[in-house]
């Protein structure tokens, strides 16, 4: 038998104490090295590594970060080291699919490999954001699910119970708020006819995550429940509650973690190496059997500057040519415009794109990067756009891939401080017939009928 | 900074000083230090040109993306140690007092990469920083910040259903009737300077490099 996560736990309470500043500087003097043993060399004018020389040096390199520091319990203040051999096994006892939903609308989510030719998953859905009433939650929900080009939703949260009482992270209301509101979630997807798809939701407490699971109304054992890694390569008693609630259950356990271009990863090189490092405690630490691989920086809140296209698609592309591993890539989900405007849908295109053809499934919705308290900050058409985005790019090469994404970034990237915020459902669909509104549509049409001409194969 | 009226050579050694905190020298910046002491240079001016100006320096590399995070704890630390070198000769009670910043992430919210980079530009930018971490309840924001006397509590979150912490620290203050007593400083993600506002925070960074300008503004800092 592998390590299990009676083993974590026991690593985390007798492993080596050590103070945070010292686990934090360890990343960096280590990423340094390894970008020198490896020589691993981002070069900005090729955001994508076409060959995947580099990917494989960045793979060997992570493994090696990981197998060297381990991972930081920010709970107990100890590294939780694992040996090489326990994190191959680890590796091996991952499934190379897994099925997720349920009925007719249940699919598969498997091991790609990069410009593969199947289908990734996609889960759309404005994640985790606030709604302004039960009513537009679920309205909102409805029409997402309704496009077919989408196979899951992410829930969000209505910020008052009852319009009155707030919700607040770590009391009652939070466990209270999250179980109602799931039940809008399913109640919009049946609605829709897809009443067996992915529904995926997030709480900030681990408590109030469990009791979001419910086979009648709330996520159910065939969606996946999410355990977080912490920046970087830390994990708290809170992401592994998620993770020992899924193994309990029979629950498949995705993983997240982003490296930080800027914070201890420092570059772009270190920060690709942290993101196939951190895969692998999501795996040997989280139990997790398909993760989200990424980056975010520590400047910019956007996920796609050119820097984080090269980070994630490199760990990426790495992770798939040497691995089995379901992996998730999502790079598309924060743009740092808002709805409503071309830059959102050439950030979210751009990032996506990276993703497929580097052999990911994009699973973690669509989201301004920030949207703070604004309601309904998202509508049915940036789901379908990543949907779109996402099929349409399987089975296209690098090189053509890294063509489309400079044309895109050209597009953005002297914009990402300075993005334009864009608007709410209620301002870019018409609340009669609940379309797009002639200009949003428009706008759509006109960015897909561009990326259509560079090569994109939209399927209508 | 304007320093005229000292000597070309000592002007010179301050210059070697500088150099060797933002080339995050550790030897040469505390060889330097002591030549600083040795040639009896005025601390408090060495203080002043020598780390402010290396500081000033860093948090602009880090801004144009030269230096990173670790760049920036190293240079806080060399910072400390050459300022302990400088104000050895000083008498303890001519020692400039730094300005004592509480930073954490608030309650329920584990998220420390924004929170890390303000407390690493504080720190650089000449404030001493306690850093209580991330999931800090509001009681102990402020019983750290009355046991040091602190200036400022500063508190960070990247959630929405975790922003109402930053306001309960405000309010407990207010409740304990000792709100007068602390700057209270917020940021984050969702975090704007219309609900600082209406929260009734004394101030808003939007990102690390600001919540420096905005602290220092508040305390009076040059």
């Amino acid at each position: 038998m592998g390590l299990t996560l009676s083993d974590i736990l026991q690593r985390s309470k007798e492993g080596p104490i050590i103070e945070e500043k010292q686990f934090d500087m360890s990343i960096y003097k280590k990423t340094q090295e390894l970008q020198k043993k490896y020589s691993i060399k981002y070069d900005p004018g090729n955001p994508l590594d076409k060959t995947g020389e580099i990917a494989d040096q960045v793979y060997q390199a992570g493994r090696e970060l990981f197998l060297d520091i381990g991972a930081y319990s920010a709970t107990t203040r100890r590294a939780v080291k694992v040996t090489e051999k326990e994190l191959d096994d680890a590796i091996a006892a991952c499934p190379e699919v897994i099925e997720l939903g349920q009925g007719s609308d249940k699919v598969k989510m498997a091991h790609r490999s990069v410009e593969g030719t199947e289908y990734p998953v996609v889960v759309a859905g404005i994640q985790t954001a606030p709604f302004s009433d039960e009513s537009m939650m679920y309205t909102i929900y409805r029409l997402c699910a309704m496009d077919r080009s989408v196979d899951g939703l992410w829930g969000g949260i209505l910020l008052k119970i009852d319009g009155k009482h707030e919700v607040i992270a770590g009391t009652p209301s939070e466990i209270y708020q999250y179980s109602k509101t799931i039940s809008v979630l399913r109640r919009a997807i049946e609605a829709a006819g897809r009443p067996g798809m992915i529904t995926i939701s997030n709480a900030p407490t681990a408590p109030a995550t469990i009791a979001m699971f419910d086979e009648q109304d709330g996520l159910r054992r065939s969606d996946y429940i999410e355990s977080t890694g912490m920046s970087e390569m830390k994990v708290a008693y809170d992401d592994l509650s998620r993770s020992a609630y899924g193994l309990a259950q029979g629950i498949p356990i995705h993983g997240t973690h982003s490296s930080v271009i800027g914070g201890f990863s420092a570059t772009p090189e270190g920060a690709a190496i942290v993101s196939v490092a951190a895969s692998f405690q999501l795996v040997a630490v989280h139990r997790s059997v398909c993760f989200r691989c990424g980056a975010v920086d520590s400047r910019i809140k956007s996920r796609v500057t050119r820097g984080q296209l090269w980070v994630a698609g490199t760990a990426i592309q790495g992770l798939n040519r040497n691995t089995r591993l379901i992996v998730d890539g999502s790079i598309g989900d924060h743009p740092a415009a808002g709805p409503g405007t071309k830059q959102y849908l050439y950030e979210s295109a751009a990032g996506h794109i990276v993703s497929t053809v580097m052999g990911a499934h994009s699973t973690e919705g669509t989201r301004k990067y920030v949207v703070g308290n604004t309601c309904n900050y998202g509508t049915p058409l940036e789901s379908r756009w990543m949907g779109e985005v996402c099929k349409a790019s399987v089975g296209m090469d690098r090189k053509q891939a890294e063509k489309i994404v400079k044309f895109l970034l050209e597009k953005y990237e002297n914009n990402l401080k300075d993005a334009p915020a864009g608007d709410t459902f209620e301002n870019l669909y018409d609340q009669r017939s609940l379309e797009p509104v002639p200009g949003y549509q428009k706008l759509y049409d006109e960015v897909k009928a561009e990326l259509g001409n560079l090569g994109l194969k939209f399927r209508q | 900074m304007d320093i005229k009226g000292i000597r070309t050579e000592d002007r010179a050694l301050l210059d070697v000083l500088k150099s060797a905190i933002v080339a995050l020298e550790e030897g040469e910046a505390l060889g330097a230090a002591e030549k600083v002491v040795a040639a009896g240079i005025d601390a408090k001016l060495a203080l002043r040109y020598a780390i402010a100006e290396a500081a000033a320096i860093v948090g602009a590399k880090f801004d144009c993306g030269e230096y990173f995070l670790p760049q920036l704890v190293i240079s806080g630390d060399l910072m400390d140690a050459v300022s302990k070198i400088l104000e050895k000769n000083i008498p303890q009670a001519d020692v400039e007092k730094k300005k004592i910043i509480v930073i954490g992430t608030v309650q329920a919210d584990v998220h420390s990469v924004g929170k890390n980079l303000v407390a690493t530009m504080l720190k650089s930018g000449g404030f001493q920083v306690v850093d209580l971490g991330v999931d800090v309840a509001s009681a102990s924001f402020i019983e750290k910040a009355k046991d040091l006397n602190a200036d400022m509590i500063a508190l960070s979150s990247l959630l929405t259903t975790t922003m109402p912490y930053q306001r309960e620290v405000i309010d407990d203050l207010a409740s304990m009737g000792i709100r007068d007593r602390f700057k209270v400083l917020i940021g984050g993600g969702p975090v704007t300077e219309e609900y600082a506002g209406k929260i009734g925070a004394d101030g808003y960074g939007r990102d690390a490099i600001d919540a420096v300008e905005v602290a220092k503004k508040l305390l009076a800092v040059e």
